[in-house]
């Protein structure tokens, strides 16, 4: 029985770090940036939901999901385009940039205390299901993670765009000679990018009950960690990474002794280092990428 | 219908065009040939808009074109079947084909372009929901024009269509391309194995280092002393204005 709760644990904070990754996968595999400023739009989600405090729940929730959507259009408009031909290397960096303006803006403004905010609190509950204990965000996140990349793939699949973005992420001046618009499938990823950070911000807000300048930090970072595992510039890579990640953390948390659980993230990033070394390109190899070699 | 005039291109700090002048008539179908290195593929991806040129112009229909970007001369009808296919390896043969029609704005005419293109290639029907990068070179090939098709090109740029393929696969290639001279496209066709490309084409240029360095009617140019000299870069008087 408690394996099982574990378990539900596990695959949850699992989803919440798939849809971290798939968000900076997507970015990746389109336009070869590494967005680490993702974790500024997740925060950035947090801070909308704090400024409407006290406004119907759903109102707050499709706000901060326009917001984050908004933003993520911006940077990409302000931040990436003029750079949309430098290298990798330089798109990371401007990234690192967007990242620390964005939170010593909201520092200043805010300053650096973690705030409260009562975000769906009913939430915190949990369902009795014969001796099983189910918190109500955690079967949430799972199942609106499955009906998000569900979403996603019938998208990829079947939508012109989709299709349009699955070309550019493959070879991306052949999709523009056969007349894919640049910036227009850049802009739909920074969207879907954008919508996929707010839904996690929902759910860290939902979870925690606070927002802070420094609140998508360390989730992207794991996220990162998740999309390399997967395999960067594959989004279903990004998507296992995501889950493997996620419940190796929770199962940590779970079974490390007490002592050590502190150390978790350590035991994590230890697990990534070896896991590299096995295999260093990832566990699903884009096809991009297999082309270049 | 195309004129470049006076083109030049660098790479970093390697010219690989230096003023180079040509032009395509509407219907006609115009070869360009030269050995390895000569600047062939980056004349036709400078005029795809792939790579910008530094100096000299590219008008299509009388009108500049020089600078635009890849889609938007894409959707003027310029359309490119690079070297090497570029085909969509992780997309299915029917997805491939379907991208061909990006910039078609008559949809309901689409679903018949694809009818006729699969009647053209037999085999690519046969492949239709197998993933593109399963398909053998020539397979590949023939995906990359019929793609190319699905555009209704104005202007159908081909690089080295021949390039890699066995003989069986390159006479397949090329009946498909004096098919569709027949039915009258504009075609610039730029191949480094001579003897086919100068048999489909009108006229021929024959480019070496980054110059014209002889041009005329296919027919006259073919076989001469003179030709072969330009080809292969030797000194010798060239001919055949």
């Amino acid at each position: 029985m408690i394996f099982l709760q574990n378990a539900i644990d596990a695959i949850s904070l699992g989803a919440v770090y798939a849809l971290a990754a798939l968000g900076i996968g997507l970015i990746f595999s389109i336009m070869r940036l590494i967005n680490f400023a993702h974790g500024e739009l997740i925060m950035i989600g947090g801070f909308t939901l704090y400024g409407l405090a006290g406004q119907p729940y759903l109102v707050m929730a499709l706000a901060a999901v326009l917001a984050v959507a908004v933003m993520a259009l911006g940077m990409e408009r302000i931040a990436f385009r003029p750079l949309r031909n430098a290298n990798p290397a330089t798109l990371l960096v401007a990234s690192f940039a967007v990242s620390y303006l964005v939170q010593h803006v909201i520092l200043m403004i805010f300053g650096s205390r973690p705030m409260g905010i009562d975000f769906l609190p009913e939430l915190g509950g949990s369902l009795e299901f014969g001796g099983l204990r189910l918190p109500k965000l955690q079967l949430i996140a799972i199942v609106a993670t499955i009906a998000l990349m569900t979403s996603l793939a019938l998208f990829f699949r079947y939508a012109r765009t989709g299709i349009e973005m699955r070309a550019a992420a493959e070879d991306f001046t052949m999709a523009r000679l056969v007349g894919v618009r640049a910036n227009r499938v850049i802009a739909v990823a920074f969207v879907i990018s954008g919508v996929l950070a707010s839904v996690v911000s929902l759910y860290l807000v939902a979870q925690a009950g606070t927002v802070s300048y420094k609140m998508g930090v360390n989730l992207v970072l794991m996220a990162f960690v998740a999309s390399v595992i997967g395999g960067m510039g594959s989004l279903v890579g990004a998507a296992l990474g995501g889950f493997l990640v996620g419940m190796l953390s929770a199962s940590l948390q779970a079974y490390l002794p007490v002592d050590l659980r502190a150390y978790r993230d350590a035991f994590v990033f230890l697990a990534f280092i070896s896991f590299l070394l096995w295999r260093p390109q990832g566990l699903l190899v884009s096809h991009a990428d297999q082309e270049r070699v | 219908m195309l004129e470049v005039k006076e083109l030049h291109v660098r790479y970093g700090n390697i010219t690989a065009l230096h003023g180079i002048s040509l032009n395509v008539a509407k219907g006609e179908v115009v070869a360009v040939i030269g050995p390895n290195g000569a600047g062939k593929s980056t004349l036709l991806l400078t005029i795809a808009g792939v790579v910008s040129a530094r100096q000299g112009d590219i008008m299509f229909d009388g009108a500049s074109i020089r600078g635009m970007a890849p889609e938007t001369l894409a959707a003027r009808g310029i359309v490119l079947v690079p070297e090497g296919r570029h085909i969509f390896g992780s997309l299915t043969v029917s997805e491939n084909i379907g991208l061909g029609a990006t910039t078609r704005r008559d949809r309901n005419q689409v679903p018949a372009d694809i009818e006729r293109v699969l009647d053209m290639f037999p085999v690519l029907r046969e492949r239709y929901r197998q993933r593109a990068g399963k398909l053998s070179g020539g397979e590949q090939q023939m995906l990359a024009i019929a793609r190319a098709l699905l555009a209704r090109p104005r202007l159908l740029l081909l690089d080295e269509p021949s390039l890699g393929l066995a003989p069986l696969i390159v006479r397949q290639v090329y009946e498909v391309i004096f098919e569709l001279r027949r039915q009258g496209m504009t075609i610039l066709i730029v191949e480094q194995s001579v003897h086919r490309a100068v048999a489909a084409a009108d006229r021929t240029y024959v480019l070496n280092s980054g110059l014209v360095v002889m041009s005329g009617r296919s027919a006259e140019l073919h076989g001469t002393a003179a030709f072969d000299a330009a080809y292969f870069g030797i000194d010798e008087p060239a001919g055949g204005q």
